[in-house]
């Protein structure tokens, strides 16, 4: 059975009210590819009539000591090699596995706003570090996060900040901070920027640890955003999260993560203007704030639900999670580096723009040839078997038509008709009164990885 | 089988199946692409190509083009000021970084224009804004959708058969070639531009048609962009079998421009091609990482522009070269330079009118520590878009009076 697009109502008062009714089967499938990386249909038959609070409890299950291990194992392997290939391999096997999807996803959203890239910090053990920083961090308050990410040895190293002297004050991290980690452009000045930059003289990276070179400070007064003082990097930081431009720029971003790119992040509308409200009033509480936008109205409306483009995370992890997935992570992590996403290699300090920025030309043809490498993988398994055939004889799928809507409801959000189904099946091929047995392995996998390269697949 | 379309028009081949071999533009696209013959002028503007090459991060202007007669730029830069005696002097009251070495002989022979101290009204210093206000021409305050080669391209839409503008690299593709009705293709490699399967044409087919009764418009732009994808690598594969008939210098610029000169060669009508070349954020150790970046760029434009003389070509090319802000007058305290403002920008090709635009950067007045500017870059855009491309300006850029850049 096709999923039935059930997208509801735009809320009139309060976007972020909460929904309170069962979740439907898409519906949990929606929460499901948000909130972390989608689940597999078993789990969605499992999750169908739940909540949004209970499935997000789904999602934030911690993981397993044994996952923990593999995963230990794993990245001590890449850090023994030196290799921010196979870290970044050892993030992907974690991401297909955690149960904590919430909380990958989350580390996911922080790797993007405070990036930082191994084309720079070439130390892997540097960027694991500030990967468990952002980890613990990740679902709590934001003013924890910005001070450990201002003493953050990887970060530091990123924006050309490993020393910083009274004399001539390094801009870099100062305009970073609030112009891409707090406030945005256009709510400071350039004297704010130089001002902050004094605050922080003396911080420094030295035998890969941060520390304060006292001799290097300037214990000078500061006139930081319309208050001064003389204030160190700790207490310029506090003045610039007490500024009302947080709250938005942080409402701003997690919509644009979580929810949607369009016309939600008009910098007026009210879906940010009382997302800002929240936070602000929550102290910066960024947990609370995705667990509301999960759980909202706004996020089962029209203005939500099929209105975001993957990114490449969200289909190669999603694409490997619907199907049960298991292959080759260190193959996945260098597709999605081709195709614009590799972890541990945003592309600037800014992150990834993410929405239309993931789409062109050449990332299209890249996200079909990645689900094509998985799909001819042969270290891929398809819930344990070695292949499709198998895949579906044991969920007693027989004809044509019924395996590729079993497909498309596994990783396709937006439903699709059954003449756009039999166009696929057609250019595929095979005759529509085909059935498993007669269709050869090949044949199967082309169409799994026809469905896997429409237009529809790349939006959730 | 790689024909070019100058080729097939003296074969006298019907215009239908000329049309069918083009990139990217067909059914998707809602302004008429029709064929048009081309005359035999090769000079003709419609013929002409632009070459956009931006330096990504804010190049150091005044350590590019030094400023030897100043004695406030090596009082402001003890550690990073580039002595007299190392510059390379290419008249015209111009001395080079000792790294751009290849660009000499374009200047020797006419092929290099720069104009001084180009910049804007009240300077932003942050990277993506001021990257931005470059792609767009607008500020902040007003909608920024589309980008100026966007609107260029569109307005002179109907003139190819060809996309009219591609974006070669992998990184994600610049506002300036954002426009809200054509879907520019990007790409990052020749011999990757196409789909890996055994049956890529049923595949590449089916992605084509276009996804039964759409009422979203996120979809319509996903199935928009997957038509150009398909079209584009078809005639992007026959391009990949041209080769370049110079040699170039082994770094990631010099691979986007080889691809660019492959593409020229192979006959695509496509006018507009833009590329980055990233890393002159130089916040710390300037003087290493600047100098291999300034040898990366001279060396592979120098190296362009002999292989499009290789193939009859160079007469139709103009490259453009500019960075989002120039850098801090005064050093920092980490061997380098903070974001600053007013830089020079780089024409390279045939048919330009002066060396030289502009006088030498004006040290003694400064705003906020940073350079004033003296044109303003769209200026520079609007004399590229009136005089190289033969288009009119002020729909694109605004009202900026055009610098007279070429003869």
């Amino acid at each position: 059975m096709l999923a039935q697009p059930n997208p509801q109502a735009v809320p009139q008062n309060d976007n972020w009210a909460p929904y309170l009714a069962p979740l439907d089967r898409a519906q949990v499938a929606h929460l499901t590819r948000r909130a972390g990386f989608g689940c597999s249909n078993a789990e969605l038959d499992e999750l169908s009539g739940k909540t949004a609070p209970e499935v997000l409890d789904f999602v934030s299950q911690p993981n397993s000591p044994q996952l923990d291990a593999v995963t230990k194992r794993l990245a001590s392997a890449a850090l023994a090699a030196g290799s921010v290939d196979n870290l970044a391999a050892s993030w992907v096997y974690l991401l297909l596995n955690s149960p904590n999807q919430l909380s990958e996803k989350a580390t996911l959203f922080w790797h993007g706003h405070f990036a930082t890239s191994a084309e720079k910090v070439t130390d892997a053990g540097m960027l694991w570090q500030q990967n468990a920083l952002m980890r613990q961090n990740a679902l709590g308050t934001f003013a924890p996060l910005v001070q450990a990410i201002a003493k953050d040895p990887a970060m530091l190293i990123y924006l050309d900040s490993e020393s910083n002297r009274k004399a001539h004050p390094n801009e870099n991290f100062a305009r970073e901070l609030v112009e891409l980690f707090c406030m945005g452009e256009g709510n400071y000045s350039e004297k704010d920027v130089q001002e902050l930059a004094r605050c922080f003289t003396g911080w420094e990276i030295r035998n890969r640890r941060f520390r304060k070179n006292r001799y290097q400070q300037d214990t000078g007064n500061k006139n930081v955003l319309g208050s001064s003082g003389k204030y160190d990097g700790e207490q310029a930081i506090d003045v610039v999260l007490k500024h009302p431009a947080v709250g938005n720029f942080l409402a701003r971003k997690l919509i644009r993560f979580y929810v949607s790119e369009a016309s939600l992040l008009e910098p007026e509308s009210p879906a940010v203007q009382s997302l800002a409200e929240h936070i602000r009033k929550s102290n910066l509480n960024v947990g609370s704030a995705v667990r509301q936008i999960l759980t909202s109205q706004q996020f089962f409306s029209s203005e939500s639900v099929y209105q975001k483009i993957r990114s490449p995370a969200e289909l190669a992890i999603g694409f490997a999670r619907s199907l049960n997935i298991t292959t080759n992570t260190q193959a996945i992590s260098l597709d999605m580096r081709n195709v614009g996403q590799g972890l541990f290699r945003p592309p600037n300090v800014k992150g990834w723009d993410g929405g239309r920025a993931w789409i062109n030309s050449s990332t299209l043809l890249g996200r079909s040839n990645m689900l094509h490498r998985i799909i001819h993988d042969d270290k891929t398994r398809f819930d344990g078997e070695s292949t499709i055939s198998d895949y579906l004889a044991k969920r007693k799928l027989d004809s044509v038509t019924e395996i590729s809507e079993h497909f498309a409801t596994c990783f396709i959000a937006v439903p699709l008709s059954p003449s756009r189904i039999k166009q696929v099946i057609s250019a595929a091929e095979i005759s529509d009164s085909s059935v498993r047995t007669s269709i050869k392995e090949n044949q199967l996998r082309h169409l799994l990885h026809s469905l896997a390269s429409l237009p529809e697949t790349q939006i959730c | 089988m790689i024909v070019s379309r100058r080729k097939l028009i003296t074969n006298g081949l019907a215009a239908s199946a000329v049309g069918a071999s083009c990139i990217g533009i067909d059914s998707i696209v809602p302004q008429s692409f029709a064929f048009a013959p081309p005359t035999n002028d090769a000079a003709r503007a419609s013929d002409r190509i632009l070459v956009v090459i931006q330096l990504s991060g804010g190049n150091d202007g005044l350590n590019t083009l030094v400023p030897v007669k100043d004695d406030r730029y090596y009082a402001a830069r003890p550690e990073l000021a580039i002595a007299k005696h190392s510059t390379l002097s290419v008249g015209h009251e111009l001395h080079l970084h000792p790294s751009l070495r290849p660009l000499e002989t374009l200047f020797e022979n006419g092929l290099m224009s720069v104009v001084q101290n180009t910049g804007y009204e009240n300077p932003n210093r942050s990277h993506f804004e001021s990257m931005d206000i470059w792609h767009t021409c607008r500020r902040k305050t007003s909608r920024r959708q589309s980008g100026w080669l966007g609107r260029l391209l569109t307005s002179r839409a109907e003139s190819g058969g060809d996309v009219p503008g591609l974006h070669i690299g992998g990184e994600q593709q610049p506002l300036a070639l954002k426009s809200r009705t054509l879907a520019l293709p990007s790409v990052t490699s020749l011999e990757d531009f196409s789909l890996k399967s055994r049956q890529a044409d049923q595949l590449g087919e089916l992605l084509k048609s276009p996804a039964t009764q759409s009422n979203s418009e996120l979809l319509d732009f996903i199935q928009d962009n997957t038509s150009t994808a398909m079209v584009a690598s078809e005639r992007v594969a026959d391009a990949a079998g041209s080769t370049n008939k110079h040699e170039y210098p082994d770094n990631a610029l010099s691979k986007k421009l080889q691809s660019v000169a492959r593409l020229i060669e192979s006959g695509l009508t496509t006018s507009v091609y833009y590329l980055s070349l990233d890393g002159f954020d130089t916040h710390a150790k300037q003087p290493a990482a600047h100098s291999a970046l300034l040898n990366s760029w001279a060396s592979s434009l120098a190296s362009f522009v002999k292989d499009l003389e290789l193939q009859g070509n160079a007469q139709r090319v103009c490259v453009m070269t500019f960075s989002e802000f120039g850098r801090r007058v005064k050093e920092n305290a980490s061997s380098g330079t903070d974001h600053g403002a007013a830089a020079p920008m780089f024409l390279t090709g045939h048919g330009l009118s002066a060396p030289v635009h502009g006088g030498p950067p004006n040290l003694e007045d400064l705003v906020d520590g940073d350079l004033k500017h003296e044109f303003d870059f769209r200026q520079v855009y609007a004399g590229i878009i009136r005089d190289w491309l033969g288009a009119e300006p002020k729909s694109v850029v605004g009202s900026f009076e055009p610098l007279q850049l070429f003869t």
